[in-house]
């Protein structure tokens, strides 16, 4: 996953809300023409192939000519869009409704499911060399790019294991040792707002509901479970209502501000030294090194603090995948592009360097390497090595829902009322749980009572 | 029909009628094909849409299996009853009537006001005061939220910056005035919008009846109050009208402001609200939604016009 500053996506963002909105008004959507995702068969065409493809990852012109120069047959035009929830998915699913998708398109794991669910996607587990492919990326990304296991619907891109960003001359500072448990993260939140009122340990960001769903991940809480032909909705299972009750009690005791993430105001508290932690992921790299200039020098990274000692347990926070989909008259060279995209080392070396992705290869995984200045951003640590041990430490099996746009809304629209004072976190989780069924049950995908 | 009306009518000259008709008819049909290219766009950009929607806010999807394909099927009112049983729709329509009972009297008292001074021969540099005001209109909505993001956020807001020696703190993003906020927003945006349309009928009313009143001893108050006003108000039912309208379709600012507040939640407005359900995929719901506040509309504007007639006497 890909995040960029805020301003101008937020236009963006809204002009495509509005285009999409309008166009889904106007009634694109009405024919229920997407072809199915045909498991079998996928032999490639023969002659010259065109392929186009949709994605927001910056420097992703730069891979695709190198694709191009190299085969001559398959040419991909490339167009670059907004990040995903910023309007590309709605895009996508209008284009999709409108038979006008294109035959590739970055999507993230957790809006695997819901383009499944939409017969958005093609599988290609048929197709050659996709089988064999498999070794290549971490485990855990091949199980959710291939959505319920039945099938192969995308091939992943880059994960975001995650880890603590923390100032390292504030904690030397006011002699707070770095956290490396969530209990003792908690006390330097209490002893670093004591030394300083202006200081908070970090910001609860209400609106970003996955960097939650990872810490809950790390926690080893299951969302959401695939159950035979039933999807069991549970945003309330012991381990999720612990990592809400925690960042309840912060918010209650006023040791956390009320930031939210990747704003102009979450910029300026970080630049001006007023935010000592953040636990993001391991693209963060190079969203702190954006919004913070200021304090060049003065992070570090640590693993996640862990619920009990001695544990390495990470979350995951974003990921991406090159996705095929239903509608691609050429999945065979789709998935021939896509493999080679996302585990070509040259092609991976393309978006390391300008699109700052935490590649989903096992081998792009182990040379991964910060570039230069953001290296120097981290006084000379080699931050990718945290992530790496971060990355071994996420747990296989956490499954996305398939409307998590809405399940998002409901959680933010919850969170948000907790931080004004109505309700708690945990109360947010529960009603957001059960408004995601009621949601699910008016698409009429099967749930489990 | 042209044999039975020339039957029909006794005593005229079957012959000529008979040459006008086909004539009216050469010029009709040239007229139908003049028109052509703008009935044929109304009909695809203007009817379609309303006709497709009212059409998918009776259907539903149903499957057979987690990723069985999605069949849509008609569902009656189930998409009508969901909406009005979902809180957060019903919520918001509460929320922008709140909105609106505060925000229109406050931005049409204020157009008045400005569109009478400005009239009024007292204030120098009419066209630059007419200008600036009208200004805020030309800046694009988002660009308008983005910016007055920036004055409400407290750690970046210049304001809030001169208020913290003095132990003051504002939240203006908070959930208690998160409403206050994006009217005044709104307030910026309109107010010399609508002061312009008041100002345009003030500039139309005959100097005579100034003359008249003033000969009769009517103070400058009396003459704004008792002649400008009264005239007026058919402007100010108009502006009326538009704002409740645009009340109703309230999506920008308070998306904008859902990027830096918590308070704003993603069904704050009744188009966000069906926005929401449309990027989930929900067409059906959504497109319900969006025929309940147009049907609002429709009703509080008839209303509205109603009882505006009564007390002018219109």
């Amino acid at each position: 996953m890909t995040r960029t500053s805020p301003p101008t996506n937020r236009l963006r963002r809204l002009g495509a809300a509005l285009a999409a909105a309008s166009l889904a008004l106007a009634g694109c959507g009405s024919a229920d023409s997407a072809a199915p995702a045909a498991a079998a068969g996928c032999a490639p065409a023969g002659g010259k192939v065109e392929l186009s493809f949709w994605s927001w990852l910056p420097g992703i012109d730069q891979a695709v000519a190198l694709w191009n120069q190299g085969h001559p047959d398959i040419h991909v035009t490339v167009e670059q869009t907004p990040q995903g929830n910023q309007g590309t998915y709605n895009k996508m699913f209008t284009a999709l409704k409108a038979n006008q998708a294109p035959d590739l398109g970055q999507v993230e794991f957790d809006s695997l499911p819901g383009f499944r669910v939409q017969q958005g996607l093609r599988d290609i587990s048929a197709c050659p060399g996709v089988a064999d492919a498999k070794s290549k990326f971490v485990d855990w990304t091949w199980a959710q790019a291939s959505v319920g296991g039945d099938g192969v619907f995308a091939i992943p891109q880059d994960t975001g294991p995650m880890g603590l960003f923390y100032r390292k001359d504030l904690f030397e500072k006011y002699q707070v040792p770095v956290p490396t448990t969530w209990d003792e993260y908690a006390q330097a939140a209490k002893t670093l707002h004591a030394a300083d009122p202006k200081l908070t340990i970090t910001h609860f960001p209400q609106k970003d509901v996955n960097w939650f769903a990872g810490l809950v991940w790390q926690a080893g809480g299951h969302w959401f479970t695939q159950d035979g032909q039933q999807w069991k909705v549970n945003l309330t299972d012991p381990a999720s209502t612990k990592v809400a009750d925690y960042w309840q009690n912060l918010l209650s005791q006023g040791l956390v501000s009320n930031y939210q993430g990747f704003s102009e105001s979450w910029n300026k508290a970080l630049d001006s030294g007023q935010i000592a932690t953040w636990t993001g992921a391991v693209w963060g790299v190079g969203t702190i090194a954006k919004a913070a200039p200021s304090t060049a020098g003065k992070w570090a990274v640590a693993p996640l603090p862990q619920w009990t000692k001695g544990e390495q347990r990470s979350g995951n926070w974003g990921g991406s995948t090159t996705a095929v989909f239903a509608g691609t008259k050429h999945p065979a060279e789709a998935a021939q592009f896509a493999l080679w995209l996302d585990s070509d080392p040259q092609a991976l070396a393309i978006l390391t360097a300008q699109g700052g992705i935490y590649p989903a290869t096992v081998s792009a995984q182990e040379s991964a390497k910060a570039s230069p200045e953001n290296t120097r951003f981290f006084g000379g640590q080699d931050v990718d090595a945290v992530f790496r041990e971060a990355g071994k430490g996420v747990s296989q099996d956490f499954t996305w829902g398939p409307s998590m746009e809405q399940t998002y809304a409901h959680v933010r629209d919850g969170f948000g009322a907790a931080l004004s004072g109505n309700g708690t976190l945990g109360k947010a989780l529960s009603e957001a749980g059960a408004a995601t069924i009621t949601d699910l049950q008016r698409q009429s995908i099967p749930v489990a009572k | 029909m042209v044999v039975a009306a020339s039957q029909t009518v006794a005593g005229a000259p079957p012959r000529p009628r008979v040459a006008r008709r086909r004539r009216a008819n050469g010029s009709t049909r040239a007229a139908w094909l003049l028109l052509a290219p703008f009935l044929l766009g109304f009909a695809v950009f203007y009817v379609a849409p309303i006709v497709v929607a009212v059409v998918k806010s009776f259907t539903a999807v149903t499957r057979t299996s987690t990723y069985g394909r999605p069949v849509e099927v008609f569902a009656g009112l189930a998409n009508y009853t969901a909406a009005l049983g979902d809180a957060g729709f019903t919520g918001s329509v509460g929320r922008v009537l709140l909105f609106g009972v505060v925000q229109i009297p406050v931005m049409l008292g204020l157009a008045l006001v400005l569109a009478l001074a400005l009239d009024s021969a007292v204030v120098r540099l009419r066209r630059f005061f007419r200008l600036a005001f009208f200004l805020p209109y030309a800046v694009p909505g988002v660009i308008a939220a983005v910016m007055w993001g920036f004055f409400y956020a407290p750690n970046l807001s210049p304001v809030n910056q001169l208020l913290d020696p003095l132990g003051l703190h504002p939240d203006l993003l908070s959930g208690s005035v998160i409403l206050y906020s994006i009217a005044n927003i709104v307030t910026w945006t309109f107010t010399g919008y609508n002061m312009l349309i008041l100002y345009s009928s003030l500039q139309a009313i005959p100097p005579q009846l100034y003359e008249a009143a003033r000969l009769d001893g009517a103070s400058g108050w009396a003459i704004a109050w008792r002649i400008k006003v009264p005239i007026i108000a058919p402007s100010l039912v108009l502006t009326g009208v538009f704002s409740i309208i645009g009340t109703f379709q309230l999506f920008t600012e308070p998306q904008v402001m859902a990027g830096v507040s918590s308070a704003v939640s993603s069904s704050y407005t009744p188009s966000m609200a069906a926005y929401a359900q449309i990027s989930a995929q929900n067409y059906g719901l959504g497109a319900a939604m969006s025929v309940l506040v147009t049907l609002l509309i429709a009703v509080l504007s008839w209303l509205f016009f109603r009882i505006t007639r009564a007390r002018a006497a219109l």
